[in-house]
């Protein structure tokens, strides 16, 4: 489902390069989570992916379902399938949740050829995902993340996951900011929600959230490589040593730093 | 009557001579005032600190000619800016005219007087009210209206009274052969613990130049009411010059919002000045603005006993080459304790083209009050734009949603359902026009 090819992206404004040359295959059905240090380039991996237009790629590629999307704008990316939970959710003072998820559901389902949704049928239809999330119908008509706090944004982002549909959910640090009872409900959500026909990708920093969302894949990022990669038990090894021992692997093979 | 001159006379004094020989008035008095007044005040210019950024160049260099000699054409198709909730409460005035054809005032229920000012100038109220209310220092506006106007809307409630429907005063501009001047007034007298709602619309049929200087004095009494909205969609080319003040009065409140869409220059001087304490009054703005459109806000919010809240959003989208305008002065007098006041000037720049100017002046002389202000200029948020296009939105439409967004705000309060709606609409329309041009991230 996604391919990345030897990645390589920079900030735009200053040129700085924060991935240098990432190589990851994600294939329908899967979880993978990427974990590591600060600053090793995990968000930026997501937001090079979704779109964002501070990143730029300087080199290899993007291919989503066989394709390259590099050229594609970040609205086209989401009606192609790709998700983003932002690690920092964007407050939008004067648009609700609803309005915003009714035209995007509706953006998105008319580039699929699918249905679009009358208001109406919307509301049923978003009553319905509410659930998965525990959240109150009042939540609807609340301005888009605005005044929300921590734990509601990150909910709301799966909530949001939960109304698009998304064929690749990329979920930065959605944990963080959580206390265990949310972590459970949102990582509930998230299990609700993936099936054989999408991808997760967990970017994260604790093994906490990876005792509730079990893995396929565990990648470890430091300094904008993928250094090691593994399955679940790759996460507790971290967890139990930290990352001290593959940065010193990264810096004798003269890779990553 | 003619007094000599005393100033380089400007096309609002060549104006003004011909009517000052024309004796035909039930203003007499307030027009030899004015008349004296205006031959005394200089036409302003960017020397002074008050016009610095105002070019006043679109008035200066149009030959506007008095009304009659206009060539005026007929007002047609107007009933579709009549609102469904003044049916039977609305005064309409064409080219500052009044018309009784398209007025309606049957409808507002016991102790309420609405009209046209002159058919009620022996009106004690009239009479003790009319151009005393007026408070603009070397303005050469306020006398050119004293001189010009005959009609205007005139409200009056006695004490106690509710206006049982809101108050539509529709002035209406038409397409002429030559620009025009016209001067709009109105005078609301609220007696005390009465209530009532304004609707106040600036409307220009066509796009072409005129010139409108309204001029509205308000009376709050005490416990007295009022919410005052004020839309301004003249034509694109039209200059619209208000002085709009109102005095409040104890346990008073004067709630205005100013909506601000047409226009080539418009300059708005709204003034709320405190009579007394426990007082609450807003003086809100919207000024949504593209091509070549200037549009300037003076205010000022007079803070002269204790106990007052005041509050002031003034929110502004620029586009284009459009330039907007900000001076709001909040003053707080020496013995005026414990004052709530609220200032904040939110301008969203769209393009790099535009142009803010952006002056929060708080004199303060007070020690036990709180007064927080702020003026910020911006462009839409990268971060904002990307989370909606991650979300399946393109560009312009992020643009589109946060633009609209941002404007949205300051029309929240307007209370009556369909000027409400409405302006939803011109907003909607105005983000949907401006999403054409490209904002460099």
């Amino acid at each position: 489902m996604l391919e990345l090819k030897n990645l390589h992206v920079e900030v735009e404004e200053d040129g700085t390069e924060i991935l240098k040359g990432v190589n990851l295959t994600i294939n329908k059905g899967e979880i993978h989570a990427i974990m590591g240090p600060n600053g090793s380039g995990k968000s930026t991996l997501a937001k090079a992916v979704s779109g964002h237009p501070e990143y730029e790629v300087t080199e290899g590629d993007i291919l989503f379902n066989g394709e390259s999307i590099l050229e594609m704008d970040p609205d086209e990316r989401a009606h192609a399938g790709v998700f983003l939970a932002f690690q920092y959710p964007v407050e939008v003072p004067g648009v609700t949740n609803t309005t915003l998820l009714r035209e995007s559901y509706n953006t998105i389902a008319a580039s699929r050829g699918r249905e679009e949704l009358d208001p109406l049928e919307f509301d049923d239809y978003i009553r319905e995902k509410l659930d998965l999330v525990e959240m109150k119908p009042d939540f609807l008509e609340r301005s888009v993340n605005t005044g929300f706090s921590g734990g509601e944004k990150k909910r709301n982002e799966i909530f949001q996951m939960a109304v698009l549909e998304p064929t690749l959910a990329l979920l930065d640090e959605t944990d963080s900011g959580l206390d265990i009872d949310a972590l459970k409900v949102v990582a509930n959500g998230i299990n609700k929600l993936h099936g054989d026909d999408d991808a997760v990708v967990l970017i994260t920093h604790y093994q906490r959230l990876l005792n509730y969302i079990v893995p396929d894949f565990v990648h470890v990022m430091i300094g904008g490589k993928i250094v090691k990669s593994g399955d679940k038990d790759l996460a507790l090894t971290l967890e139990d040593q930290g990352y001290d021992w593959l940065e010193a692997h990264a810096t004798v093979n003269g890779e990553a730093k | 009557m003619a007094l000599p001159t005393k100033v380089e006379p400007s096309i609002l004094h060549q104006l003004a001579k011909g009517v000052a020989e024309n004796g035909e008035t039930k203003w007499k008095d307030l027009r030899e005032k004015s008349l004296e007044e205006l031959n005394t005040t200089a036409f302003p210019h960017k020397k002074i600190e008050e016009w610095r950024f105002t070019d006043l160049r679109p008035i200066t260099r149009t030959d506007f000619v008095n009304l009659d000699e206009a060539g005026t054409l007929p007002a047609t198709n107007i009933e579709q800016y009549f609102i469904p909730e003044s049916d039977r409460s609305r005064l309409v005035f064409i080219n500052g005219k009044f018309h009784e054809k398209y007025s309606s005032i049957g409808g507002l229920g016991k102790g309420v007087t609405v009209g046209n000012l002159s058919d009620h100038s022996e009106d004690e109220t009239v009479q003790e009210y009319l151009n005393q209310l007026v408070n603009y220092e070397k303005d050469l506006f306020v006398p050119f209206n004293g001189l010009m106007f005959e009609d205007g809307a005139y409200i009056h409630l006695e004490n106690g009274a509710k206006a049982e429907a809101p108050i539509q005063v529709l002035n209406i501009y038409t397409d002429a052969k030559e620009p025009y001047v016209t001067t709009p007034r109105m005078l609301v007298v609220a007696e005390e613990e009465s209530d009532v709602t304004i609707v106040e619309d600036h409307i220009g049929l066509s796009e072409n130049r005129y010139m409108t200087i309204p001029v509205s004095e308000v009376k709050v009494k005490k416990g007295a009411h009022i919410h005052h909205v004020r839309i301004q969609r003249d034509s694109r080319d039209a200059i619209h010059v208000a002085r709009p003040i109102a005095y409040v009065e104890k346990n008073s409140e004067y709630h205005a919002y100013t909506i601000t869409l047409g226009g080539k220059l418009t300059r708005n001087e709204p003034r709320v000045i405190q009579e007394d304490e426990e007082v609450d009054f807003t003086v809100d703005g919207l000024v949504l603005i593209d091509g070549d459109q200037v549009a300037d806000t003076h205010s000022v919010m007079d803070h002269r006993f204790s106990h007052a809240e005041s509050h002031q959003l003034h929110k502004v989208v620029v586009n284009g080459n459009a330039h907007s305008i900000f001076n709001g002065k909040i003053f707080v007098r020496r013995d005026a304790q414990k004052i709530d006041s609220f200032q904040e000037n939110r301008n969203l720049l769209l393009s790099l083209d535009g142009l803010v100017n952006a002056k929060p002046q708080l004199e303060i002389f007070a020690d036990d009050v709180l007064c927080s202000h702020g003026a910020t200029v911006g462009q839409l948020d990268p971060e904002e734009v990307f989370y909606l296009q991650s979300r399946g939105m393109t560009e312009e439409k992020a643009k589109e949603v946060l633009t609209y967004a941002f404007a949205l705000e300051t029309i929240e309060n307007v209370k009556v359902e369909s000027v409400h709606k409405l302006l939803i609409d011109e907003v909607y329309r105005y983000t949907k026009a401006n999403n054409v041009e490209k904002v460099s991230a």
